[in-house]
């Protein structure tokens, strides 16, 4: 079916129960789906928009209102929607970091942030892990301190996963703001696989800006993501333009130089919208999901040879295994080779795990309901037992 | 203008979209249960409704 030239129409989600790590979260409600039918034109958002003519100030639809509502459901003061997480991470790095200025990451940080940096002229320096792959606030301090000595004065900024994308394994980002602060360095929450997830409160964490991504966690179109931060930061990321045409004197009111002006419009910011309130909802029940996420993980583990790789018990439904020892063993006489794997899973009506994968992998169960992950769970050991895997009972 | 005509089109496609999510909940066997078999139905009843009103609205 084709829902344009040379478009299929894309029926993932109704088809197959969909385990790609970075998809689950960002998969829509169905107030999103029926917002974006009714905002899908181009400036759709905008037939309301009134002086001082700025996104977050148009109150029908309720945008202004909405704005407020994602800075207090954060606990911050003041936010804005972007265009993704990475453009969150891309306006604070160009308000803090000057050419040459030390930024704080860590060993699991997501590229965008590195870009970020970049893009600002900074200097990378990564906070290291420890062997069970947490960033803890004993190496953050031990890396400013070296960061001090190497370069003679502190980082300018840290951008602190709270969940890495790669184990998924949750940060103390409120033990490691503290030894942050200790040395006046603002730090950036990434939210960005928390924010729409779990419950996130940016005053409990101590942190000066959280960044989330709707269409990885809040049930939201992409590219879509929220900054908020504290009235101090917000004067700073959030300053108004104050550049004036030589020529024609032109000035532009109180648009906001980090966000272009206005950022996310139309469909994106309305289906955002329409999903908050099940967003707000589903973040109170985190404890199912992780329930769903242990029916998995058990099955998993019950064939012999795969090792979960994250942070164990799981804090997080999002996580990296080893099946180098169970299922790439099968891989080695399959006909298929390792392709058998998400071809056997496909058959199943399963999706998201990268063809050919046998070894190391990630997959989330963020958002399935419970008959879906025993559906699943069964599904892996089922598998197994067809390849001939040992599964204890 | 038919601003009824513009109505429906927009209710019936709520209601096709709430299926849809029923399919969602329900991948990959979509093997209902007794509240999604019985909410698909009232959906279902809904939509053929709000079909014929359209039909009326936009043939007349």
């Amino acid at each position: 079916m084709k829902c344009g030239s040379g478009i299929e129409a894309r029926q993932v989600n109704e088809l197959f129960i969909n385990i790609d790590p970075i998809q689950a979260g960002g998969r829509l409600t169905g107030d999103a789906i029926k917002a974006i039918i009714a905002y899908g034109d181009g400036y759709s958002v905008c037939d309301n928009c009134r002086k001082p003519n700025r996104l977050d100030c148009i109150s029908k639809p309720p945008i202004a209102e909405f704005h407020k509502e994602v800075a207090a459901w954060l606990n911050m003061d003041a936010a804005r929607m972007m265009p993704g997480a990475r453009r969150g991470f891309q306006a604070v790095a160009h308000t803090y970091v000057n050419k040459g200025d030390p930024v704080l990451l860590t060993s699991l940080s997501h590229y965008t942030e590195f870009l970020a940096v970049e893009e600002a002229g900074g200097v990378a320096c990564e906070i290291p892990v420890d062997g069970r792959y947490i960033v803890t606030p004993e190496s953050t301090a031990i890396k400013i301190e070296g960061v001090r000595k190497k370069f003679g004065k502190n980082p300018v900024l840290a951008l602190i996963d709270q969940v890495d994308y790669q184990y998924g394994n949750r940060h103390d980002v409120a033990a490691i703001a503290k030894v942050v602060h200790q040395y006046d360095v603002p730090i950036l929450c990434n939210g960005a696989y928390t924010v729409g997830i779990l419950p996130v409160d940016g005053k409990a964490l101590g942190v000066d800006f959280v960044v989330g991504s709707g269409h990885k966690s809040m049930a939201s179109p992409a590219p879509s993501g929220v900054l908020a931060t504290t009235a101090e930061r917000a004067a700073e990321v959030f300053r108004t333009t104050a550049i004036e045409g030589d020529v024609t004197g032109r000035k532009f009111g109180i648009k906001e130089p980090e966000l272009m002006g206005c950022t996310l419009m139309g469909a994106t910011l309305v289906g955002m919208m329409a999903s908050f309130s099940h967003v707000k909802e589903r973040v109170k029940h985190f404890d199912r999901e992780l329930e769903n996420h242990r029916v998995v993980i058990e099955a998993l583990l019950s064939i012999e040879g795969t090792k979960v790789l994250s942070e164990y018990p799981r804090k997080h439904t999002l996580t990296r295994v080893d099946t180098t020892g169970s299922f790439d063993r099968a891989a080695e006489t399959h006909k298929k080779k390792g392709f058998f794997f998400s071809s056997a899973l496909n058959e199943r009506g399963i999706f998201g795990i990268i063809p050919g994968a046998t070894r190391v992998w990630k997959f989330n169960t963020y958002g399935m309901t419970e008959k879906q992950a025993r559906y699943l769970a069964d599904a892996f050991v089922a598998v197994a037992q067809e390849n001939g895997l040992p599964v204890k009972p | 203008m038919s601003k009824r005509a513009v109505d429906l089109i927009f209710s019936a496609t709520y209601m096709l979209t709430d299926l849809r999510m029923i399919l969602r909940e329900t991948a990959p066997m979509h093997e209902l249960d007794e509240r999604q078999r019985a909410e698909a139905a009232r959906l279902i009843e809904n939509l053929e409704r709000q079909v014929g009103s359209l039909k009326q609205e936009m043939l007349k």
